[in-house]
C-alpha cells in the first residue's frame, strides 16, 4: 500500500464515520437482500463486501481511488434492501454516501453523473433541461426514438432516456387531472379541518409530474388539511447525496431548512420515495453543522410520505375507478423510511380498484437513479426482472410512488410494446375524487 | 501414529493473539492458470485483483483474516470439475466457500489456496413432491428451500439461525444444526445423496434415494460434516417434511439463566419432547431488544427460554401446560405464549438475529461452540459466567439448549491488543470447562481453523490418525482445505506437497 497521505486526505469522511463502520460483525444476513450480489455472486457487490472496502480504507489498507473501491462502491444501486435485513443497524445508506464522496474525491465521476448533479442542483439550469424533456414528450419525439434507437451500441443510453421520457405521460384513463382550476373544496362537512401542510415539488416531479403534485395538493385539501405552497424551496439534494456530492446535498438542505421551517407547517408532505429519505436524514446530512443540526432534525422530523399522512386519517372514499392496479415499493419507501402500507392504503381508498403486489415488490427495480444509464447491462438485467413481474400481474397500470421507479419501470414497459399505465397512487386518488364530484368549487355549485 | 508438531514453519495465519492480518503476501496465481480458469468459467467470474479479494479474507470469524490467491465462481458441477482439476494439476488448494457465514473460519485460505464460491450455483434443481424429496445446487439459501417447497406443503427442517443467508452446501460441509435439530436432527439425517467433485476434479454421486444407503458402505454419511475437506458437493438430494399441523411457542422469563438452565433439564427429564428449546441470557437480550428484531422480551430479565412443540394438534396444549409448569417450579417470573403466527415468527426472530445484534454492544465477537451433558447446563453457565469475572470480559450467552449446545459469545474489541489476549485465554478455559463437564469442543459450528488447537482435548492419536487417514483417502495430495479440522501436522505435509508440485521440485 503506497499512498498513505493520500489516503489521510481522501479517507477522513469514512474515517470519521469509524463508528457507524464497527457494528458490522460480518455475519452475511444482508447478502441475499441485495439485488446486486443476487445477480453477480460476486461478495464485493454485496453490503457486507462493500463495508469492508470501506473499513480496508479506513484502515489504510486500500486506496480510495483504487478501481476496486469506486468501482464496487459505484455499483450499489443504494437501495438500501440491507438494512432492515442487518441485526446489527448498520446505517448502511449514510455509509454509502460517505464512500460516494470519499471516491469522487478520490477521481472524478463519469460526465453523465456529473452533469446531472449539477443540472438538478441548479434552478436556473434545471428549468431549459426540464422544458427540452417535456418537448421531448409533448411532441412524441421521445417515443419514436425510443422505437426507433438500437438497443445496443453507443446509442442505447440514448433509447433508454427517451423511453424514460416518453413513459412520464399520464395514463389514458386520468382524463379529469388537470383541468380543475380555481380553489378545491374540501368537499363534504364531515372532514374536519386538519393541520397546515408544505409539499415539496421536488426538481423531477416539478420538471415532468407537475400532475402528481398537483394531485397532492388536491388530495390533501380534500381530506381536509390546509396546504401552504412554500416560495423559495429547491430541490432536495437526494441524488446529490447519493451520488457522493455531499457539499451540494448540504447547500440544498439548509435552503429547504429555512423556507420550510419558516412556513409553519406542521408536516412535509413528499410525494417521492427518494425526497422523503433524503429529507427524513436531514438530521444526519447536517450533523457536522453545529449552526443547523438542530434546526435539520426538526425538518426531518416533520416530514412524511403524502401516504403517510392520509393513511393516518384514513383517507376520504372515492368513486369508483374499476381497475387493476399492481403496487411495487419503491425502496426509498420500504427500506429507508419502513412505509410499507400507507400507500396501498391510499389505493384502497378507490373503489373497485384491485390491488396487487407485485411479486418481488421489495427488490430494487434498478431504477436508482441513473443506475440504468450508467450500468446498462446489470441495471437492464435487474429492471428486465421487475418489468417481468409487473407484467405477470396482468394489470392495466403500475402504481409506485417515486418518480424514479415510475420511469425505469415505464420504460422497460414500453420498450417491450407492453400497454400498462404508470401512476403516482395519489393519482389515482385524485381521480376517483375528481369522479365523486369533492372538488366541485362552492361558487359553481 | 499422528504427532502434533510443536511448531510449524508454515506462515501463521492472523489470530486473535497477534491480530495481524496478513495481507499483501498473497502470492498472484500464474498468469497462464488465470487464463484458463476463465476459459472456463467467464473472466468475470475469477477474481483476482488483490483489492477485491481483500473481501474474501475471512468468513462469519473475522478475527482470522488472510486474502486468498483468487477467487473463482463456477455455475455447474462441470465448471467446478474443470477448476478443480486445473488447480489440482497446479498442486494448488481448494477453498470452498459457500455464503462465508462460518463461524469456524473454515472458509479461510491458506497461503497458497484459491477459493472456490458457490454464489452462482443457486437453483433448486428438483422438487419431487410425492417422494418428499428436494434436488438442489450448493449455493441455495436454506430459508429459499424451505420457501420453494411450502406451497406443497412441505419444509426443509434443518434451520441454522442464519438460514436466511446460509448456503445448503455450507450445511452439508459444517453438518449444521439449529433450533429444531433438538426433535428433528442435524443435517445428515437430511442428505440422502450426494454429487461431489473429488480430487483432482472426479466427478462422483454418493448415495442417492433409489439405492439403500444402509446396504452399501455410507459415503454420504462420511461425506456431511467433512468441511470441505473431501472435495465440493455440487448437487445435493434432500430429504422434506410435511409440514407440522400445530405448533405452540412459549417464552418463559427468569431471573437467571441457572435457573432458566434447570427448567431445561426439567422439561427434558419430564418426558416431553420439544421441537426446539432455546435460552437467551440477559445481555443477549438487551442487544437484541435494541435491534429492529425486538420481540418484547423484558430487558430486566436474567435470562429468557423459548420452548416450541409441534406435531398433531392433538395433545400439543397439554404439553406446552407441563412445559409451563416446569418452568414456574423452577422459578419463572412469567411464562408467555406466542398468540398467532406474527407473534411466533417474532419471537424466533429475535433468537435467530441475536449473534448480528451484538454488534451493537461491542465492536467485535466471537461466537464460542460447544456441547455439554444437558444436566451440566446450569453449572457450565455458572462457570462460563466466572470465567467472564475473572477475566473482565463480557459474555453473551444464547444458546440451544435443548441439546446442551452452548454458543458463548465473547465480547471484544479488536484495537485494544490487552483484551485480545485475554480473549484467547478464556476461549481455552470455556473449551477446558466444556470438556471437563464431558462435552466436546463443537456443536455445530464446525472446526475449522479456530477449533483445531482443541481437537487434542477430545481425541487421542488413534482416533486423530483415523481422520488423517480418512482425509487421505478422499484427497491424497491434501489440496481440498487443507489446516482444517485436523491439527498442524497435516497442514505442513500438505503446504509442502503442494508447494512441490507447484514448483515442480
Amino acid at each position: 500500500m503506497t499512498g498513505a497521505p493520500v489516503y489521510e486526505a481522501l479517507g477522513q469522511a469514512l474515517d470519521a464515520q469509524q463508528e457507524r463502520l464497527l457494528p458490522c460483525v460480518h455475519c452475511g444476513f444482508c447478502l441475499p437482500a441485495c439485488p446486486t450480489y443476487n445477480r453477480l455472486g460476486n461478495e464485493a457487490d454485496s453490503p457486507r463486501g462493500r463495508l469492508h472496502l470501506m473499513q480496508a480504507v479506513v484502515e489504510g489498507r486500500l486506496e480510495p481511488s483504487s478501481e476496486a473501491f469506486r468501482t464496487h462502491i459505484d455499483r450499489c444501486l443504494g437501495c438500501r434492501a440491507c438494512e432492515p435485513v442487518c441485526p446489527s443497524g448498520v446505517e448502511y445508506g449514510t455509509l454509502l454516501e460517505l464512500a460516494r464522496e470519499t471516491a469522487a474525491k478520490a477521481a472524478p465521476q463519469g460526465l453523465p453523473t456529473r452533469v446531472l448533479l449539477k443540472v438538478l442542483g441548479n434552478r436556473a439550469l434545471r428549468s431549459p433541461f426540464f422544458f427540452i424533456g417535456r418537448l421531448l414528450r409533448g411532441t412524441r419525439l421521445a417515443a419514436l426514438g425510443a422505437t426507433v434507437l438500437p438497443s445496443y451500441g453507443p446509442l442505447r443510453a440514448g433509447r433508454l432516456v427517451l423511453a424514460m421520457l416518453a413513459s412520464t405521460t399520464r395514463w389514458q384513463p386520468m382524463a379529469s387531472g388537470d383541468a380543475i382550476s380555481g380553489n378545491t373544496d374540501s368537499g363534504s362537512d364531515d372532514v374536519s379541518r386538519r393541520s397546515r401542510v408544505a409539499v415539496l415539488l421536488g426538481c423531477v416531479q416539478e420538471g415532468l409530474f407537475t400532475r402528481i403534485n398537483s394531485a397532492t395538493v388536491r388530495v390533501l385539501e380534500a381530506n381536509g388539511y390546509e396546504v401552504v405552497l412554500v416560495e423559495g424551496q429547491d430541490c432536495c439534494g437526494a441524488l446529490h447525496a447519493h451520488g457522493g456530492d455531499l457539499e451540494r446535498a448540504r447547500m440544498l438542505a439548509r435552503t429547504n431548512i429555512r423556507v420550510f421551517e419558516a412556513s409553519g407547517a406542521e408536516f412535509i408532505a413528499v410525494n417521492a420515495a427518494g425526497c422523503g429519505a433524503a429529507m427524513k436524514d436531514y438530521g444526519t446530512l447536517l450533523e457536522g453543522d453545529p449552526d443547523f443540526v438542530q434546526r435539520a432534525e426538526e425538518v426531518a422530523l416533520a416530514v412524511r410520505d403524502v401516504s403517510e399522512i392520509l393513511a393516518s386519517s384514513g383517507p376520504r372514499i372515492g368513486a369508483s375507478i374499476p381497475c387493476k392496479i399492481a403496487y411495487d415499493h419503491p425502496c426509498h419507501l420500504l427500506h429507508a423510511q419502513g412505509v410499507e402500507h400507507a400507500p396501498i392504503t391510499v389505493l384502497e381508498a378507490v373503489p373497485d380498484a384491485e390491488v396487487h403486489i407485485v411479486t418481488d415488490a421489495e427488490e430494487c427495480c434498478g431504477g436508482a437513479g441513473i443506475y440504468g444509464i450508467t450500468h446498462p447491462e446489470l441495471g437492464g438485467l435487474i429492471g428486465g426482472d421487475k418489468v417481468a413481474a409487473v407484467r405477470a400481474c396482468l394489470a392495466d397500470a403500475v402504481a409506485t410512488p417515486n418518480p424514479g421507479c415510475m420511469m425505469q419501470i415505464g420504460a422497460g414497459l414500453r420498450l417491450e410494446a407492453s400497454n400498462e399505465g404508470v401512476i403516482h397512487p395519489v393519482e389515482l386518488l385524485d381521480e376517483s375524487y375528481q369522479r365523486a364530484g369533492f372538488y366541485r368549487v362552492r361558487g359553481a355549485e | 501414529m499422528y504427532r502434533l508438531l510443536e511448531k510449524t514453519d508454515e506462515e501463521p495465519v492472523a489470530s486473535l493473539l497477534t491480530g495481524k492480518v496478513s495481507s499483501g503476501m498473497t502470492r498472484p496465481l500464474p498468469s497462464t492458470v488465470v487464463s484458463d480458469l476463465a476459459k472456463i468459467v467467464g473472466h468475470e467470474h475469477v477474481i483476482t485483483d488483490p483489492d477485491r479479494l481483500l473481501v474474501y479474507e475471512s468468513d462469519g470469524l473475522t478475527a482470522y483474516r488472510r486474502p486468498p490467491r483468487a477467487v473463482v465462481l463456477p455455475s455447474s458441477t462441470e465448471e467446478i470439475s474443470a477448476v478443480v482439476g486445473l488447480l489440482h494439476s497446479n498442486g494448488i488448494e481448494v477453498i470452498p466457500r459457500g455464503a462465508g457465514t462460518g463461524l469456524s473460519g473454515g472458509a479461510l485460505t491458506t497461503p497458497e489456496g484459491v477459493i472456490v464460491g458457490t454464489a452462482r450455483m443457486n437453483r433448486i434443481l428438483k422438487i419431487d413432491v410425492e417422494n418428499r424429496i428436494a434436488i438442489a445446487q450448493p449455493g441455495v439459501i436454506n430459508a429459499r428451500l424451505t420457501e420453494a417447497t411450502n406451497p406443497y406443503g412441505l419444509y426443509y427442517a434443518p434451520d441454522p439461525s442464519s438460514q436466511s443467508t446460509c448456503t445448503l452446501g455450507g450445511n452439508v460441509a459444517e453438518n449444521s444444526g439449529g433450533p429444531h435439530c433438538l426433535k428433528y436432527g442435524v443435517t445428515a439425517r437430511y442428505i440422502t445423496g450426494l454429487t461431489v467433485v473429488l480430487a483432482g476434479g472426479q466427478i462422483v454421486e454418493i448415495g442417492g434415494v433409489g439405492r439403500d444407503p444402509y446396504a452399501t458402505l455410507d459415503l454420504v454419511g462420511l461425506f456431511v460434516g467433512s468441511e470441505g475437506c473431501f472435495g465440493i458437493a455440487t448437487e445435493i438430494e434432500l430429504r422434506l417434511l410435511p409440514i407440522t399441523e400445530g405448533v405452540r411457542t412459549l417464552l418463559g422469563i427468569f431471573e437467571s439463566v441457572e435457573s432458566a438452565g434447570r427448567a431445561v433439564t426439567k422439561i427434558i427429564a419430564c418426558g416431553l419432547m420439544p421441537a426446539a428449546v432455546e435460552i437467551v441470557d440477559g445481555p443477549t437480550i438487551k442487544a437484541v431488544e435494541a435491534s429492529v428484531f425486538a420481540a418484547g422480551y423484558p430487558l430486566e430479565a436474567g435470562a429468557a427460554l423459548v420452548i416450541e412443540f409441534d406435531g398433531t394438534e392433538a395433545g400439543l396444549d397439554l404439553d406446552a401446560d407441563r412445559a409451563e409448569q416446569c418452568c414456574l417450579e423452577e422459578g419463572a417470573i412469567e411464562v408467555q405464549r406466542a398468540t398467532d403466527p406474527e407473534h411466533r415468527v417474532k419471537l424466533w426472530r429475535a433468537r435467530k438475529k441475536a449473534f448480528g445484534a451484538m454488534g451493537r454492544i461491542a465492536p467485535d465477537l466471537l461466537v464460542q461452540d460447544a456441547t455439554v451433558p444437558r444436566t451440566k447446563l446450569p453449572e457450565v453457565l455458572a462457570g462460563i459466567d466466572d470465567i467472564g469475572n475473572r477475566y473482565g470480559l463480557k459474555i453473551a450467552n444464547v444458546f440451544h439448549a435443548g441439546d446442551g449446545n452452548l454458543h458463548p459469545n465473547i465480547l471484544f474489541d479488536r484495537q485494544n491488543q490487552n483484551e485480545l489476549e485475554l480473549v484467547e485465554r478464556a476461549s481455552k478455559e470455556i473449551m477446558q470447562l466444556c470438556v471437563d463437564a464431558g462435552g466436546t469442543i463443537t456443536g455445530e459450528h464446525g472446526v475449522g481453523v479456530d477449533k483445531r488447537k482443541y481437537m487434542t482435548l477430545v481425541h487421542g492419536p488413534a482416533e486423530l490418525e483415523a481422520m488423517a487417514a480418512a482425509k487421505r483417502v478422499f484427497d491424497p495430495a491434501s489440496l481440498f482445505n487443507p489446516g482444517k479440522v485436523l491439527p498442524e501436522v497435516e497442514v505442513k505435509g500438505a503446504t509442502d506437497t503442494a508447494k512441490i508440485l507447484a514448483t515442480g521440485e
